[in-house]
C-alpha cells in the first residue's frame, strides 16, 4: 500500500467520524497545551536567571582563593583540604594550597589569562563621613592601579586609584543616612560625591574596652557605571592601605609571600575559556569561581524543573493516551466486517495495523496540533501578565525589570508534535494489533 | 489431461464451540475445473461456506490440501494468501459488506487502494465497472441510498475490480427477492461466459439452472446429486434440516 493511499485512507476514516475524533483529541489538546505552557514557564524562568546572571557577573573572570588545611582545630589531625571546582569535583589535599606571589606567577603563567589581580576586604569596624551624613560601605582593596582591568567603567570620574583616592560604585551613595535626623523629618537624598572628600572611621577597641579610631580623608575620584552586582555598593581602594589597615585594626603583621592574598581575581582574554581554565586553576589545588559555574548549577537546576513540569504535562497526555485507546477498541469492535472486508479484497496485516496505527497517531496530530496553539496562545498571554507584574515589582524594589517570563523555543512546538503523535499512535497500538491479527472469516461474520 | 484449477484433497474443518467439537467439513476431495461456473448446493450446517471461506483463504483448516493453480494455500502464510487473494480472488457476500460512509463508486475501488494503483486509473476502472452492472447513474450513491439487489452489484463490481479469475460468492442472492437474485446470477453467468471461474454457494435450487457443474454437501461430506435430493426430500417430509 501507497504511503499516500494509507494518509488519505486514514484521513477519509478520521473525517467519517468527526465528532468522536475531536472528543478524544480534546484531551490530547489539554495535555499538549499543558506540555507547553509548563515547560514553557520553566524555560522562561531559566532565561530570566541566566539574564540576570549574565547582568551581574562578569563571564570573563574567575575568583580565586586558597585552599586552607582541612585540619582546623582537628585535634593534630592530618592537613587536608578540599578543593571544588566549578563542576562540583573535589579534590583530597594534603596541605594548604596558598596564593602567594610564586602562586600568582603560576596562575599569570596559564594560556588565555589576561591578568591577575590580587583582591582583600576591609575587615574592621568602619565607618564613612561626609559632612553631616554617615554610612557604612563594603571596601575592597585592589592590587591595581585602574579598575578599567577588571572590565568596570566610570560613569563619572576615572577609574584609577591613587594613595588618597577611591573610586566608588554607582549605589555607594545610597548607604549614607543623617544621624540627627528626627523622626517624622525627611531622609536628605544621597549626596553627589563626585571631587568630594569623604572621611574613613576605622575603630579597634583593646581588651579593656577602651576605643581607639583612626581618620583618613579620601577623595572620590570617580564613580562606576551600574553594574548590576557587587561594584555597585562597593568602595574601592589600593590594596596597600587595606593591607595596613587591617594589619591597625587586627593588630597583626600581613605577608602576603608568606601567608598568601585571600582573594584574586583572574581576568581571561574569552568568556569561552572561563570554565576550563578555572578546572585548570582548581588542578593546581585552588578554589575557582566563575558566574559559568553558577550558571552550569542553576541550568541544571531548570532542566530537573523542565523534566517535573514536562512530567506533569506528560501525565494529562497519558490520561488522553486512554482516551484514544478507548476510542481505537470502540471503532475496531464497531469496524469488525470493514476489517474483514479488507483482509479479503487483499489488505496484508501490514496494512490493517498501518491503518489503525496511523489513525491513532493521526488524533494524537490532531490534538497535539491544537494543543501548541492553545499552549502557545496561553503562554503568551501569560508571558504578557507576568511581565507586567514583575517589571512592577522590580520599579518598587530597584531590580532590573525582566525581559521574559515565559519562553517557548521553537524545538517545544516541534517535541510536543512528535510526542503527542507518538503517544497516540502508542495507544493505539494494542487495538491496531488486534484489528491486524484477526481471522477474516471472523471479522466478516462479526455480528 | 489437464490440472485443475481447484485441488482440494482430505480437507477437513473443526471449530471448538466450547467443550465440544464441532465438525464442519470432513475429509472432502475436489476437483473444480477453470473456467467453470460451479454452485455449492447444502443445507444450513453442511460446510459449504466454510468450504468457500477455505477456498478463498479467508479461514484456516484442521487438515487437508488446497491448491489453486498450483498454489498450495494450507501452506502460505498470512502474508502470502493476502496477496494471492488481492490478484486471484474476487468475494461477493450474502450481505453485500459495503461501506456505509462511502458511495457505490468509492467502494467499487476500495480493493485497488491495496494495489498501488493511481486514483485516476481507480476511478476510470470503478466507472466502467459500475457501469458493467448497470450502476453508472448510480455511483454516487452510498449503500442506503441503493436497494438491495443494487447493492449486490456494486459488491460484483468490486468483486471484479482487480481482475480476478476466480470469483467466490456466498449466498449471494440470499438477502435478495427472486427478480433481483435472478438478475445477480444472471451478472455471475455473464462473468463465467467472459472466461471466469465461479464458485457459488447457494441452498436455493433455483440457482443451479446458471450452473455448469454442481456440488452437493451433506453432513461435511461430498454426495452425489441423488444422494442430496433423497436426504433433503427426507429432510422436508421430517422438517428436520440436518
Amino acid at each position: 500500500m501507497k504511503f499516500l493511499d494509507l494518509f488519505r485512507l486514514i484521513f477519509g476514516n478520521l473525517s467519517r467520524r468527526k465528532a468522536r475524533v475531536a472528543l478524544t483529541a480534546i484531551g490530547v489538546v489539554i495535555g499538549t497545551a499543558a506540555v507547553v505552557i509548563l515547560v514553557s514557564l520553566a524555560i522562561g524562568l531559566q532565561k530570566s536567571a541566566t539574564d540576570q546572571l549574565y547582568g551581574i557577573g562578569d563571564l570573563t573572570q574567575i575568583d580565586v582563593m586558597p585552599t586552607y588545611g582541612g585540619g582546623f582545630g582537628g585535634g593534630g589531625g592530618p592537613m587536608m583540604a578540599v578543593a571544588i571546582g566549578p563542576g562540583g569535583d573535589k579534590t583530597q589535599l594534603d596541605q594548604p594550597v596558598l596564593l602567594t606571589n610564586s602562586a600568582l606567577k603560576q596562575l599569570r603563567d596559564i594560556p588565555g589569562v589576561k591578568v591577575v589581580i590580587p583582591r582583600d576586604y576591609l575587615n574592621a569596624n568602619v565607618m564613612v563621613r561626609y559632612q553631616r551624613l554617615e554610612g557604612g560601605m563594603n571596601f575592597i582593596g585592589i592590587a591595581t592601579d585602574d579598575l578599567s582591568n577588571l572590565g568596570l567603567e566610570a560613569s563619572q570620574g576615572v577609574t584609577t586609584l591613587s594613595k588618597a583616592s577611591i573610586v566608588i560604585g554607582s549605589m555607594a551613595s545610597n548607604n549614607f543616612y543623617d544621624p540627627h535626623l528626627r523622626p517624622g523629618q525627611e531622609p536628605p537624598p544621597p549626596p553627589d560625591l563626585m571631587d568630594q572628600q569623604i572621611q574613613l572611621v576605622v575603630i579597634k577597641w583593646d581588651q579593656n574596652g577602651n576605643e581607639t579610631r583612626k581618620t583618613l580623608s579620601l577623595r572620590v575620584a570617580g564613580i562606576l557605571k551600574e553594574t548590576g552586582g557587587e561594584p555597585d555598593y562597593s568602595v574601592y581602594l589600593p590594596l596597600e592601605l587595606t593591607k595596613s589597615l587591617n594589619e591597625w585594626a587586627n593588630g597583626i603583621r600581613i605577608n602576603y609571600n608568606k601567608d598568601g592574598y585571600s582573594q584574586v581575581i583572574v581576568k581571561v582574554e574569552d568568556a569561552n575559556q572561563a570554565l576550563d581554565i578555572a578546572d585548570q586553576i582548581t588542578a593546581m589545588g585552588f578554589q575557582a569561581i566563575t558566574p559559568q559555574s553558577y550558571l552550569q548549577g542553576i541550568n541544571s537546576f531548570f532542566v530537573v524543573l523542565q523534566v517535573i513540569f514536562g512530567g506533569v504535562g506528560a501525565i494529562a497526555l497519558l490520561v488522553a493516551a486512554i482516551g484514544i485507546a478507548n476510542t481505537m477498541a470502540m471503532s475496531i469492535l464497531e469496524r469488525t466486517r470493514e476489517i474483514g472486508l479488507m483482509k479479503a479484497v487483499g489488505a496484508t496485516n501490514r496494512d490493517v495495523l498501518s491503518i489503525f496505527l496511523g489513525e491513532a497517531a493521526g488524533i494524537g496530530f490532531i490534538g497535539g496540533l491544537g494543543g501548541i496553539v492553545i499552549g502557545w496562545l496561553a503562554a503568551q498571554g501569560m508571558n504578557v501578565l507576568a511581565i507586567v507584574y514583575l517589571a512592577g515589582q522590580a520599579s518598587q524594589q530597584g531590580g532590573p525589570p525582566p525581559s521574559v517570563a515565559v519562553y517557548t523555543p521553537i524545538w517545544l512546538p516541534v517535541f510536543a508534535l512528535i510526542f503527542s503523535t507518538l503517544i497516540g499512535m502508542l495507544s493505539g497500538l494494542y487495538p491496531a494489533l488486534r484489528a491486524a491479527t484477526m481471522i477474516p472469516v471472523n471479522a466478516l461474520k462479526y455480528e | 489431461m489437464t490440472s485443475p484449477l481447484i485441488r482440494i484433497r482430505g480437507l477437513t474443518k473443526h471449530y471448538q464451540m466450547g467443550g465440544t467439537v464441532v465438525r464442519a467439513l470432513d475429509g472432502v476431495d475436489l476437483d473444480i475445473e477453470a473456467h467453470t461456473f460451479t454452485v455449492v448446493m447444502g443445507p444450513s450446517g453442511s460446510g459449504k461456506s466454510s468450504l468457500l471461506y477455505l477456498l478463498g483463504g479467508l479461514d484456516r483448516s484442521t487438515s487437508g490440501e488446497i491448491s489453486i493453480n498450483g498454489e498450495r494455500l494450507d501452506q502460505m502464510d498470512e502474508n502470502a494468501l493476502a496477496l494471492f487473494r488481492r490478484r486471484t480472488m474476487g468475494f461477493i457476500f450474502q450481505s453485500y459488506n459495503l461501506i456505509t460512509s462511502m458511495d457505490a463508486l468509492e467502494n467499487v475501488a476500495f480493493p485497488m487502494q491495496f494495489s498501488g494503483i493511481s486514483v485516476a486509473e481507480r476511478k476510470e476502472k470503478s466507472g466502467k465497472l459500475l457501469e458493467q452492472v448497470g450502476l453508472s447513474d448510480r455511483s454516487h450513491h452510498r449503500p442506503s441510498e441503493l436497494s438491495g439487489g443494487q447493492q449486490q452489484r456494486v459488491a460484483v463490481a468490486r468483486a471484479l475490480v482487480n481482475n480476478p479469475s476466480l470469483i467466490l460468492a456466498d449466498e449471494p442472492t440470499g438477502n435478495l427477492d427472486t427478480l433481483s437474485g435472478v438478475a445477480v446470477m444472471q451478472l455471475l453467468s455473464d462473468l463465467h461466459r467472459s472466461g471466469r471461474t465461479v464458485l457459488v454457494v447457494t441452498h436455493d435450487p433455483r440457482m443451479t439452472r446458471f450452473a455448469t457443474h454442481k456440488i452437493f454437501l451433506l453432513d461435511c461430506h461430498v454426495v452425489s446429486e441423488d444422494e442430496y435430493k433423497s436426504a433433503t426430500m427426507e429432510m422436508a417430509l421430517t422438517g428436520n434440516e440436518s
